[in-house]
């Protein structure tokens, strides 16, 4: 409770002691964001850490051999990212729902033990060192960016392109009926996603010293879908809720020896997906969806209907 | 000519869905195109618009070669169609939906929206005109409606919306699949009269429905389709008179029953035979005796008061067109969806408050027309599954073997995957599995459907086989004179309703029972 405590009183304190969580919320709020883009367009992709280790790599190693400067790594890195994400997404993306997760779950494993672990450029699963590295810059860059994408992306589901990834999402064959190449769009949405995860790659090895392979595996998949499920993805401003959410529970459930946090925080998790299943910010405001298993309040049982 | 398709050819496997179809729809016209259930209509749909390739043949729509293309660059150029199983996006507003259908003429704003440029405000306005003038065309009210989710509409305005939506494209030709399926008859009237609206500001239309009253009086020209040929093509008179089509509706048996009276038969004399009918007796004591039962699916009323009693030894048949409530009714008797009001009473247990699995306890066993064996199991498995929960296994498997005694054919394939069985074994298989559940009832919904002519002949063999063993039938059928020639007594059902009933012979040689197949 300390933690939120603080929040309300003392921002600037606040600030001062979780400014690694605050980096990490907006690094998670990018995640996120690159996350949204594919299931707005009604993609179950699940390629986000294998872009974001192409852009953590990337923007490292090019500073770690040629001392190019960290803005231009990062742009290599994206760049790099979205033309992986074109050579990945020609096959893949004939594939849809579940087929298709476990076909980019693929593409991060053959990503990670194929490339990283067996490069000797890229520290072979040691990590890589990163002395350019400036944590208490990059928080800024982190937050400023995070605000202007998630503003694009806003701006982007409010025209003609976004209203056609909203009819591919609810229904292919209708999109198609309509004339919209649906899978134009959908390479367009994964590009694009992969941009994103490829560029919070960059950011986040700019925070930290060190490059850590195991950073980009299938956890941090399971844990960037939870942010869009948890948030709702049908509002770009939901997985990015999620990720607060969800990265600043941990720490509001801290209670000093109480070792159960982990648990505490599954199960708010839990309850909130029973009660809102269309995710935080979804359509219908704030209120609470009662399962049709739940028994009815004796209020609500005896009004008619 | 505007859409000319030359030779089309389609197969799925086996079955030959297209079969080298050719027809013309010439430009300002309202074409038609029927065909019983499975004759391969839709497929022709999808094959034209894109969604299927053609594995033969071309479409032409004008100068334009369709074939080939992807659908959305058939819809680009000027193909619009609608789905027979309404495909709204169902979370945007109605007016979002018909904006979605503009897309191909909009200008690319992609840059203007990040830029936050008003340029874009201008365009959206005019967008938003048009869809308002769509949605009116239509009869929808864009203030009302247009704010709703699609999902949310009423049936009828569904279907509407997704005309206008079509429309949104500025089409050349409007493709119509089914569109009054599952309407009342006023809201059949209300699409009749947008259909030729519609067709007075020169959109050319094809229009496919299984309603004949709707076809045959809105179309210039029709064309029938069966199994995956076209059979007949003209004015619609020639065609609802043709014996080949009245031989492809009615089911086999239709010939000797056209020799005996002429399929040109007028409609003033069919109008006139209806009230002759006599009712056949029902009888007093019923094993099933259903009551005044309404069942609705959201706003459609399925089946509209409808009573029936069958006794206990009678093969009952419920015939009528698709479309017409008959599988609603067997479902709703076994449980499967729920009768909204009425009574149904088998064997002195109320059907409508009771769970499926204590109906089909009670003898009450549904064969389904989707048949919904388990293809991956083996047909000995599939057998087996049926007897799962009695406790004597020695008994239950001798059963199964006279089971296999009494359809051989499932005896020598006892060890084949079922998925490998033709569609008549499969539909052998279903009999089977639901003579196992011991049924004092069986229902059969669509046993001959998509049947080759001589595997239907072997499956109302062994129906007649299995009446003759003493079980009570209720058979639904759209091949409605193979199923009068067994039935002791039958129910014709058209929109919901019961219209006409009598002994199978009676209605046999009854013209009306053709009207309600082809309407008139």
């Amino acid at each position: 409770m300390d933690f939120i405590l603080q929040l309300v009183t003392d921002p600037v304190a606040f600030y001062q002691t979780h400014t690694l969580l605050i980096a990490e919320i907006g690094i998670n709020s990018i995640l996120a964001s690159s996350m949204f883009v594919v299931l707005y367009s009604g993609q179950l992709s699940l390629a986000a850490p294998g872009f974001m280790a192409i852009g953590a790599y990337t923007s490292v190693l090019m500073g770690n051999y040629w001392n190019t400067p960290f803005a231009l790594n990062l742009l290599v890195g994206i760049l790099l990212a979205g033309v992986v994400g074109v050579v990945v997404g020609l096959p893949v993306l004939r594939l849809r729902g579940v087929f298709l997760a476990i076909a980019t779950i693929g593409f991060i494993e053959a990503l990670s033990l194929g490339v990283i672990l067996n490069v000797p450029i890229t520290g072979e699963g040691l990590g890589l060192k990163n002395p350019d590295a400036d944590p208490l810059g990059g928080i800024n860059i982190v937050l400023a960016s995070l605000a202007v994408i998630v503003f694009l992306l806003w701006r982007l589901t409010q025209g003609r392109l976004g209203h056609a990834w909203d009819a591919i999402r609810q229904d292919e064959l209708a999109a198609l009926s309509q004339g919209i190449p649906v899978a134009r769009y959908k390479m367009i949405a994964f590009v694009l996603s992969a941009m994103l995860a490829g560029y919070a790659g960059g950011l986040e090895s700019h925070l930290n010293f060190f490059v850590d392979p195991t950073e980009y595996g299938v956890a941090r998949t399971v844990q960037v879908l939870t942010f869009a499920v948890l948030g709702g993805s049908g509002n770009v401003l939901g997985p990015v809720v999620g990720a607060l959410f969800l990265t600043t529970l941990p720490e509001i459930v801290r209670v000093p020896n109480f070792d159960y946090r982990d648990v505490i925080a599954g199960a708010i998790l839990i309850l909130v997906i029973i009660f809102r299943p269309q995710g935080i910010v979804g359509r219908g405001g704030l209120a609470i969806i009662r399962p049709r298993w739940w028994p009815k309040s004796r209020s609500s049982a005896s009004a008619p209907g | 000519m505007l859409l000319r398709l030359d030779d089309l050819r389609r197969h799925f496997g086996g079955v030959h869905a297209v079969d080298g179809v050719s027809l013309e729809v010439e430009k300002g016209s309202i074409h038609g195109l029927i065909g019983p259930n499975g004759a391969g209509k839709t497929t022709l749909v999808n094959v034209v618009t894109g969604y299927v390739r053609t594995q033969g043949g071309t479409a032409w729509l004008e100068n334009d070669k369709l074939t080939g293309r992807p659908p959305h660059r058939i819809a680009a150029l000027g193909v619009a169609r609608t789905f027979q199983n309404i495909r709204l996006f169902g979370d945007l507003t109605a007016l979002e939906n018909v904006m979605i259908g503009m897309h191909t003429r909009l200008h690319d704003d992609t840059l203007a929206q990040l830029a936050t440029l008003p340029i874009f405000r201008r365009d959206e306005r005019s967008v938003v005109n048009d869809a308002h003038k769509l949605m009116e065309t239509v009869g929808l009210d864009p203030s009302e409606a247009g704010r709703r989710p699609a999902g949310q509409l009423p049936y009828g305005d569904q279907r509407r919306l997704e005309i206008a939506r079509a429309l949104a494209l500025r089409p050349r030709l409007l493709i119509l699949d089914e569109p009054a399926a599952g309407m009342n008859p006023s809201e059949k009237q209300g699409i009749r009269e947008l259909i030729e609206r519609l067709n007075a500001d020169g959109l050319t239309i094809l229009l496919i429905d299984h309603d004949m009253r709707l076809v045959m009086g809105v179309c210039q020209r029709v064309s029938v389709l069966n199994f995956g040929r076209k059979i007949a093509d003209g004015v619609p008179q020639e065609v609802s008179t043709d014996t080949v089509v009245i031989d492809a509706y009615l089911g086999s048996g239709a010939e000797k029953e056209a020799a005996r009276a002429p399929g040109t038969t007028e409609l003033r004399d069919l109008e006139r035979a209806r009230p002759a009918l006599r009712r056949a007796a029902e009888p007093e004591e019923a094993i099933l005796d259903v009551q005044d039962v309404w069942v609705s699916y959201g706003a459609i009323n399925a089946v509209r008061g409808v009573s029936l009693r069958v006794a206990e030894g009678e093969v009952v048949a419920l015939i009528g067109a698709n479309g017409a409530g008959k599988s609603t009714i067997l479902n709703a008797l076994s449980g499967l969806v729920p009768i909204a009001s009425g009574t149904a009473i088998f064997d002195g247990l109320d059907l409508i408050n009771a769970k499926p699995s204590s109906i089909v306890r009670r003898g009450l066993v549904q064969v389904p027309e989707g048949r919904e064996i388990l293809g991956r199991q083996t047909v000995l498995e599939n057998l087996e599954l049926a007897t799962w929960t009695r406790r004597d296994r020695a008994a239950a498997a001798k059963e199964i073997e006279a089971m296999m005694g009494r359809f051989p054919i499932l005896g020598q394939r006892r060890g084949l995957r079922a998925n490998t069985l033709s569609g008549g074994e499969r539909q052998l298989l279903a009999i089977a599995r639901g003579l196992l559940a011991k049924p004092r009832l069986l229902l059969l919904d669509e046993p001959s459907l998509g049947l080759a002519p001589q595997m239907v002949d072997e499956v109302f063999a062994a129906i007649d086989e299995i009446h003759r063993g003493g079980t009570t039938i209720l058979l639904v059928e759209q091949n409605a004179l193979r199923a009068l020639e067994i039935a002791d007594r039958a129910y014709v059902l058209e929109t919901g309703q019961i219209q006409l009933t009598g002994s199978g012979q009676d209605l046999l040689h009854n013209p009306a029972v053709r009207m309600a197949y082809l309407g008139g």
